[in-house]
């Protein structure tokens, strides 16, 4: 049980973080935001934080999070008896897309190392992106707006209370679930094996162990977080999917951002990366609105050149010796 | 003793409740909010906007004294923060903006992907949200119930053109639609078509290209052997030069050629070298220099509010600090905040579902032209002009009560 103790200020964080929004009137959204940046760190430090392969395509795992729910809500809103089941059934799309695009993914990219591996990922999200365009697919360039879809099988009041609170307590939940698998790799055969790869990939091949299989676990797990997240950010909050407003690799950029900021590989550090990441970008935009960008990008120049092995990085050296180490990972 | 109390508690209660009414009645101020864009990729827009919507606020308190409600003019005050053109930014802006700023009603930020997302935020709080730049016909047929729209929808962008051609050569009729691949493109395909049709014009060719296209000269030698009277479509900027200059290229001259979203920016001309953007046209939703009027109004029986033409040029000069013309960003936006005030006189209150209800019912004209809404809040008393290029300058040839000069048709040859 004690190798499950750094869970507990996670989890901490997060109670903290939704008490604040329940109870303090206009901090809901806000904290919403936190959650969304806190959980994509998350879901991408379980494969990027392992084993040290740079994902920009994962923003594809959340567009098309984004379609399953889509399709999902707007294919059988008309079936009254399903009644909540059609955000299941989106759930279920969700995942089921991300996991077909993790395995081709696999199959084609997880072959190639460093900026190989890299521009091939970019290459599969904006191919997907001018597929579902071109190919007329899924509403094309028209995308799919679905809100009406929500209020005809809920009704007004809980359209509107799925939208602006329960997408965003389901992101929590995705965050809380990201970080336990985080810590249940770490903690596991599959971790050291990451972690293996992420040292030297070949002297782990040549100790015997499947890279493939275990690259290819973690890319999944990661991938269907990450199309979680989407399903309920992206999907159910704004009820809408356009090709060109979820394919966008600006995306992946911030989850690089927000885990090395927080420290990659370790299980506090994308939280504390979402967290400061967020909140810099909410308050700037509120009290330098049109400069905040100005003033973002050398705070994150900073952090990263003082925090080199990121926030919890440096917690971690800090509180080595301490009681506080078995917390810190 | 006990009685005593009782009647010093009812005194306090009473006093108290009436302190309470008091304050809640006690409006000083009326707050516009809105996550503008003033980075990201409608950064644009976004600075035309807050100029817009600057330059109104500046007319309503300085000029016409403020909003007039219960007998007593109320300044108008703007609240404004960066969303930097992102969904994300967009939800919890609107909601500080309601919550903590406790704004009157809400300005969508820009795109109809970026107004989407910020109205299920806006219904939760049962708050007034006003579109000035989404065009999506689709925002309309999902039931929201505050949104209100000022910017045209989509599907009316090519409406006015068609009437235009209809009107001065009735006996061309043979369309072509050429446009790109994106939602508002094939919105306003799909709006011109139907228009098309109900005027009895043939589309002897119907064409989508797509996104960042660099070479239209297969479409176009199709859309050749078609033989149209006249071409519609573009998209963006960047095709619709394209598609002028391989016109001119393949030698297919029609007798009028109309871009959306690139014709009308003033950089089209010097863009194209002059000649091959002679007699170009495309339909804008304002452009400097229309001739809307108090007067105009008058004659269609509309009330007018706001400021002429010129004095909002300079308004917006002033609030933007910058010797800029402003374009239909900031007209729409600016007519925004009128439509807003009359509809709160209209009915006397502040309150977002009331304002919501006279919007419903109002119809005024500005600087920007008219204003009506139907019954889902989508814009419908709003027509777009025609601007054509003329010798390198842009001129207005379309309503012709708003007209600044005089169609040159058929186009010039390229």
């Amino acid at each position: 049980m004690v190798k499950y103790y750094p869970l507990i200020p996670v989890l901490a964080i997060y109670l903290v973080m939704f008490l604040i929004g329940f109870y303090i009137e206009g901090m809901w959204q806000m904290v919403a935001l936190l959650a969304f940046y806190c959980a994509l760190g998350q879901s991408w430090n379980i494969f990027m934080g392992m084993t040290g392969y740079v994902d920009f395509g994962y923003v594809t795992f959340i567009a098309l999070g984004t379609y399953g729910m889509a399709l999902g809500i707007s294919y059988t809103h008309q079936y009254e008896w399903l009644g909540i089941g059609i955000i299941f059934i989106g759930l279920i799309l969700a995942l089921f897309l991300a996991s077909l695009s993790a395995l081709l993914e696999s199959f084609i990219a997880l072959r190639l190392r460093g900026a190989y591996f890299a521009i091939a990922c970019i290459g599969i999200n904006e191919g997907l992106k001018h597929f579902i365009e071109g190919a007329r697919i899924w509403g094309g360039s028209d995308g799919i707006i679905f809100y009406g879809a929500l209020i005809q099988a809920f009704g007004r009041e809980t359209s509107n209370h799925l939208t602006a609170f329960w997408a965003d307590f389901a992101v929590f939940i995705i965050a809380a679930l990201a970080a336990i698998l985080n810590i249940y790799y770490m903690r596991s055969k599959i971790g050291y094996a990451l972690t293996a790869v992420r040292e030297d990939e070949d002297a782990a091949k040549v100790m015997g162990i499947n890279t493939t299989k275990y690259k290819t676990i973690a890319f999944l797990t990661s991938g269907l977080l990450g199309a979680a997240v989407g399903a309920f950010a992206w999907g159910v909050k704004l009820a809408h999917v356009y090709p060109g407003d979820v394919f966008v690799i600006h995306y992946t950029i911030e989850c690089i951002v927000v885990v090395l900021l927080g420290g990659a590989g370790t299980l506090l550090g994308p939280v504390v990366g979402g967290l400061v990441y967020g909140l810099s970008k909410y308050w700037l935009a509120v009290v330098l609105p049109g400069f905040q960008l100005l003033v973002f990008a050398p705070i994150i120049i900073i952090i990263i050149v003082v925090f080199p092995e990121g926030i919890i990085g440096f917690v971690k050296q800090k509180t080595k010796s301490t009681p506080l180490a078995r917390y810190i990972i | 003793m006990k009685k005593c109390y009782l009647t010093t508690g009812i005194i306090f209660l009473v006093l108290f409740g009436f302190l309470l009414t008091t304050n809640a009645l006690a409006v000083d101020k009326v707050v516009i909010g809105h996550p503008a864009c003033l980075s990201g990729k409608y950064a644009k827009a976004g600075e035309q906007a807050i100029g817009g919507i600057k330059a109104c606020i500046d007319w309503v308190n300085n000029v016409y004294g403020g909003v007039l409600i219960d007998g007593k003019r109320i300044p108008v005050k703007y609240k404004y923060y960066d969303s930097e053109s992102k969904k994300e930014g967009v939800t919890s802006l609107i909601e500080r903006l309601i919550t903590v700023d406790k704004v009157n009603v809400v300005f969508s930020s820009y795109s109809s992907g970026l107004t989407l997302a910020g109205a299920p935020v806006a219904e939760r709080y049962n708050m007034l949200y006003m579109d000035h730049g989404g065009a999506s016909d689709r925002i309309f047929q999902q039931g929201f119930q505050y949104i209100v729209q000022t910017i045209g929808p989509g599907s009316k962008y090519h409406v006015g053109t068609l009437n235009m051609f209809n009107h001065f050569d009735p006996k061309a009729r043979r369309v072509a639609l050429a446009y790109e691949d994106s939602e508002f493109a094939r919105m306003t395909m799909r709006g011109a078509e139907e228009h098309a049709t109900k005027l009895g014009y043939k589309i002897v060719f119907k064409r989508t290209y797509p996104k960042g296209v660099t070479d239209l000269t297969p479409l176009l030698s199709d859309l050749k052997a078609n033989k149209p009277d006249i071409v519609i479509g573009g998209g963006h900027y960047e095709d619709g030069q394209l598609f002028a200059r391989q016109m001119s290229d393949l030698d297919i001259n029609v007798k009028g050629l109309s871009l959306v979203a690139s014709a009308t920016l003033p950089a089209y001309y010097k863009a194209l070298g002059g000649r091959t953007a002679e007699g170009v046209m495309g339909p804008s939703h304002w452009e400097y220099g229309v001739t809307y009027s108090a007067e105009g109004a008058k004659k269609v029986g509309l009330d007018w509010i706001g400021p002429d033409q010129d004095e909002f040029v300079s308004r917006f000069k002033k609030a933007l600090g910058k010797d800029m013309i402003p374009d239909y960003h900031a007209a729409e936006a600016g007519a925004q905040v009128l439509a807003y005030v009359k509809a709160a006189e209209n009915i006397n209150s502040l309150a977002p579902d009331k304002v919501r209800a006279a919007l419903g019912k109002l119809k005024f004209m500005s600087f920007y032209g008219g204003w009506d809404v139907d019954d889902t809040g989508m814009q419908i008393g709003h027509s777009m002009v025609d601007m054509q290029w003329q010798n390198g300058k842009r001129f207005i040839v379309w309503p012709l009560e708003a007209a600044t000069g005089k169609l040159v048709y058929p186009k010039p040859k390229f």
